[in-house]
């Protein structure tokens, strides 16, 4: 990542607006969609409520346990790139402010419920007569006109009325009572939600350079995790319930090969049903005389004994590192991984050779270490240009020097906690 | 509604199994020709997985028809070295390539980013691999599932102090497609202002680490490792799935604030375990959650689900019934969303297919049905690429088409 500073960005010239989740239980994932496209290049002005600011700031994780909303990690990591301004939009005047600075944006990004937005005057149907070539873009758990709209969800609610986390562990329940469905690590349902409106945002960019107008784009934290899930559903809709996928996306109960088992030190994700991982796995076990029973003979026959070949596999691994296991198992072209740590995955040889963890100076957290490039640009590379703003540090740069706000109402504004 | 903001735009797609044909279905449905480049001789392995409705074959796929809607499908040989040149004239009247084969295939096939740019010059081409195209594990081979291992997802996801798990719907495919869609688009949006095209190199291990923040960051800020919490969260108690009446049937219930926790133990019929001064605030709560989550399971098993879930609801409780995708299907908003379209497939007939995840006010998406294998090679091959009825009778002759 050396070296990059002087090379264009894909984004350039865009200008996106984020506003502030308002929510008591706020989503992520209007943060992670700016910060998608801030990476890229795009200018993106962060709105966040006076004094408290947006709530990744208040979600750490703080260094040495100490709550500050300037270096908490959330903070640090979704908002690099933005410049950061403070409006409270209960207040007509601030609101004033925002309609200036959606006048000369491409795009909105809007965290918050129909029913607030209305109340704001900030529904999309407003939005768009006023400015007809915004692109609005909703981020809400359910999508701004499902019958849902009115209903509070979130990342776990979401991501339970997916299908996701019923469908998790996959294939490692064995005592379905005790073993609730389970959601992935962290905020996944945001952070999809995010990617999902940004590319959505992007197909309504095109969709004005070729017609000149600006449109709704309505991005839900459920159907986007829905869309994880679409295999089960094209099962569910193509299939007869009493073939095997139709019991897999009716059960959760083990009905076939996990993807993760243990070893000695730790565990491997490791697929060893086709043909050709099936040859591989045999060599790389040594060719044991069980591993050559008819039963494991084909595809079917492995699948239908999924539990054989696992106690089989299992009982080799437990012999094995996984390190080890990864590299032999790759050498013979299957499927295999160490189950990383976040330690393994910072100090991973592999990432550091790529550059992918990104390192810069911010003005109160000093060094900062971060996940970097999503994906490596070969003319346009993603990069920190700046790190994540103090809260309301583009203030004055953003109302009066952009939008001509006299210094004296930008006082009195400060001052009155509009600003 | 009128035109779709990708018309007039051209992708050669060489990806298979999930990732990139979600990303190129997103295109499609949005007025991109994509024309999916498949071998019956090297077939996508999704065109064998689940959904046949009994019957056995490359076209019956429920799986894959939920994924490749919106493109058209040609059959070539890349294996072939007469291949090549079809692909060539391919890329060359394309906007973007993508594939996801393992790392150096590509080349192998004489299709490296190198040499298709001196077909298209301002080409833009999307790699997808476990872990990216450079570094050490290069050439690995692996499946989204396994990789997300190597991303850390696998060790963070899990019941509390227990095992590291798999996540289910294939994670992180659709993911890391949709991902890919925003990068290509970016790309193709410089490309237009600048005419330059460029090479996306993308690591599904890199996007997953990418979307885990919170270990990552703790790591960075304090070198300590989280490991599984299972449904809870750590500003947020309770914040999990609980039992209710009845097999397999479960409760998520998300609480933010003393007010909530207060609702919830007064719809639960416990207004004492809201004075509990174990579970008082919310400090207290996260310090004793195994027994809150006991008090808590203990009596919503004792509730209908869907009748605790409404009388949650009008409380203002961030509350959901826990769907598995059959019980999903039934569910009246989802039905409502869009998502869910018919389509008239070549051998499947008229079949629902899970569509983009999301609505636009001005734009009407194209939904065409997942292409039958090498349903339109003909067209392609005579239409787009100038190859005579002869040529082409040739090439199939000689296993390049085919």
């Amino acid at each position: 990542m050396e070296g990059q500073s002087g090379k264009p960005q894909a984004l350039k010239g865009i200008s996106i607006v984020e506003l502030p989740c308002l929510d008591r239980m706020p989503t992520l994932s209007a943060a992670m969609a700016a910060k998608a496209f801030a990476d890229l290049g795009a200018e993106v002005i962060k709105v966040e409520p006076p004094k408290v600011g947006a709530s990744e700031r208040h979600e750490g994780p703080f260094k040495a346990e100490i709550p500050d909303p300037e270096t908490g990690g959330l903070h640090l990591y979704l908002n690099t790139n933005k410049l950061g301004v403070t409006l409270d939009l209960e207040s007509e005047k601030a609101r004033g402010l925002l309609s200036g600075l959606l006048a000369s944006a491409d795009i909105l990004l809007n965290p918050n419920v129909p029913a607030l937005n209305e109340r704001l005057g900030l529904d999309w149907r407003r939005l768009i007569a006023r400015f007809p070539k915004l692109i609005v873009v909703s981020l809400t758990s359910f999508g701004s006109d499902s019958p849902y709209r009115d209903v509070r969800g979130g990342d776990l609610i979401a991501t339970h009325m997916s299908g996701v986390g019923y469908e998790t562990p996959i294939n490692q329940v064995t005592d379905p009572p005790n073993e609730p469905p389970l959601k992935p690590a962290g905020r996944q349902a945001d952070y999809l939600a995010g990617f999902t409106a940004a590319a959505a945002a992007m197909c309504a960019l095109f969709h004005r350079k070729r017609t000149g107008a600006g449109q709704h784009v309505d991005a839900s934290l459920w159907l986007s995790m829905v869309s994880m899930i679409r295999p089960s559903i094209g099962v569910y809709s193509h299939d007869t319930p009493e073939a095997p996928y139709g019991v897999r996306i009716r059960t959760r109960d083990k009905i076939g090969v996990p993807w993760v088992y243990p070893c000695q030190d730790g565990w491997v994700s490791f697929s060893p049903l086709t043909d050709r991982f099936w040859r591989g796995t045999k060599t790389i076990m040594g060719n044991p005389e069980w591993a050559e029973n008819e039963l494991f003979a084909t595809l079917t026959s492995r699948a239908t004994n999924h539990d054989a070949v696992e106690a089989g596999l299992v009982d080799w691994l437990s012999t094995q590192k996984k390190q080890e296991v990864f590299l032999k198992a790759q050498a013979e072209h299957v499927p295999c991984f160490p189950v990383n740590t976040p330690r393994e995955v910072a100090e991973n040889p592999h990432y550091k050779a790529r550059g992918f963890f990104a390192e810069h100076e911010h003005p109160v957290a000093g060094t900062v270490r971060m996940p970097g490039a999503p994906c490596q640009f070969s003319r346009t590379p993603w990069r920190i240009v700046r790190g994540a703003p103090r809260l309301g540090e583009h203030n004055r740069r953003i109302f009066v020097e952009r939008l001509g706000l006299a210094e004296s109402e930008f006082e009195t504004l400060c001052r009155d906690g509009v600003i | 509604m009128g035109q779709l903001p990708f018309e007039g735009i051209r992708i050669a797609d060489f990806g298979w199994i999930f990732a990139i044909p979600h990303a190129t279905a997103w295109l499609g449905s949005l007025g991109a020709e994509v024309i999916r480049v498949e071998s019956t001789l090297a077939p996508d392995l999704v065109r064998f997985l689940g959904g046949t409705d009994g019957f056995v074959g490359i076209n019956r796929s429920g799986m894959y028809n939920s994924i490749n809607f919106s493109k058209r499908g040609v059959v070539l040989n890349l294996a072939h070295p007469e291949a090549r040149e079809v692909a060539y004239r391919l890329v060359a009247k394309s906007d973007v390539v993508t594939e996801n084969f393992t790392v150096g295939n590509m080349k192998k096939f004489g299709l490296s980013y190198e040499n298709l740019r001196k077909v298209k010059p301002d080409l833009i081409m999307l790699s997808g691999t476990p872990l990216g195209q450079t570094g050490p594990y290069a050439n690995t081979v692996g499946f989204g599932p396994t990789t997300q291992a190597f991303a850390g997802m696998c060790h963070l996801t899990g019941y509390p102090d227990g095992f590291p798990c798999g996540i289910g719907g294939t994670w992180p495919d659709f993911a890391v497609g949709v991902a890919m869609t925003f990068f290509m688009l970016a790309a193709l949006h410089y490309r237009e202002r600048t005419g330059e095209g460029q090479y996306l190199d993308l690591s599904m291990a890199e996007t997953v680490t990418a979307m885990l923040p919170e270990a990552m960051m703790e790591y960075f800020l304090n070198w300590r490792e989280h490991g599984p919490i299972g449904n809870r969260a750590e500003s947020m108690a309770p914040h999990g799935v609980f039992p209710a009446k009845g097999d397999d049937r479960w409760i998520a219930i998300a609480i933010a604030t003393e007010e909530e926790f207060g609702a919830l133990c007064e719809v639960l019929g416990a207004p004492a375990l809201a004075a509990d001064r174990r579970f008082t605030r919310l400090a207290q709560r996260l310090a004793n959650l195994d027994a809150l989550e006991a008090e808590i399971a203990a009596r919503t098993k004792t509730f209908e689900r869907d009748e605790l879930v409404a009388s949650l609801r009008e409380h203002g409780i961030a509350t959901g019934p826990v769907y598995g995708p059959v019980e999903l299907m039934h569910d009246g908003a989802f039905l409502a969303s869009g998502m869910l379209v018919e389509l008239e497939h070549g051998e499947s007939g008229r079949r629902v297919v899970p569509v983009l995840p999301v609505g636009f006010s001005a734009m009407e998406p194209d939904y065409r049905p997942s292409p039958t294998i090498g349903e339109h090679t003909d067209e392609v091959l005579s239409g787009l690429l100038g190859y005579s009825a002869d040529e082409i009778a040739r090439l199939r002759e000689k296993q390049v088409v085919i």
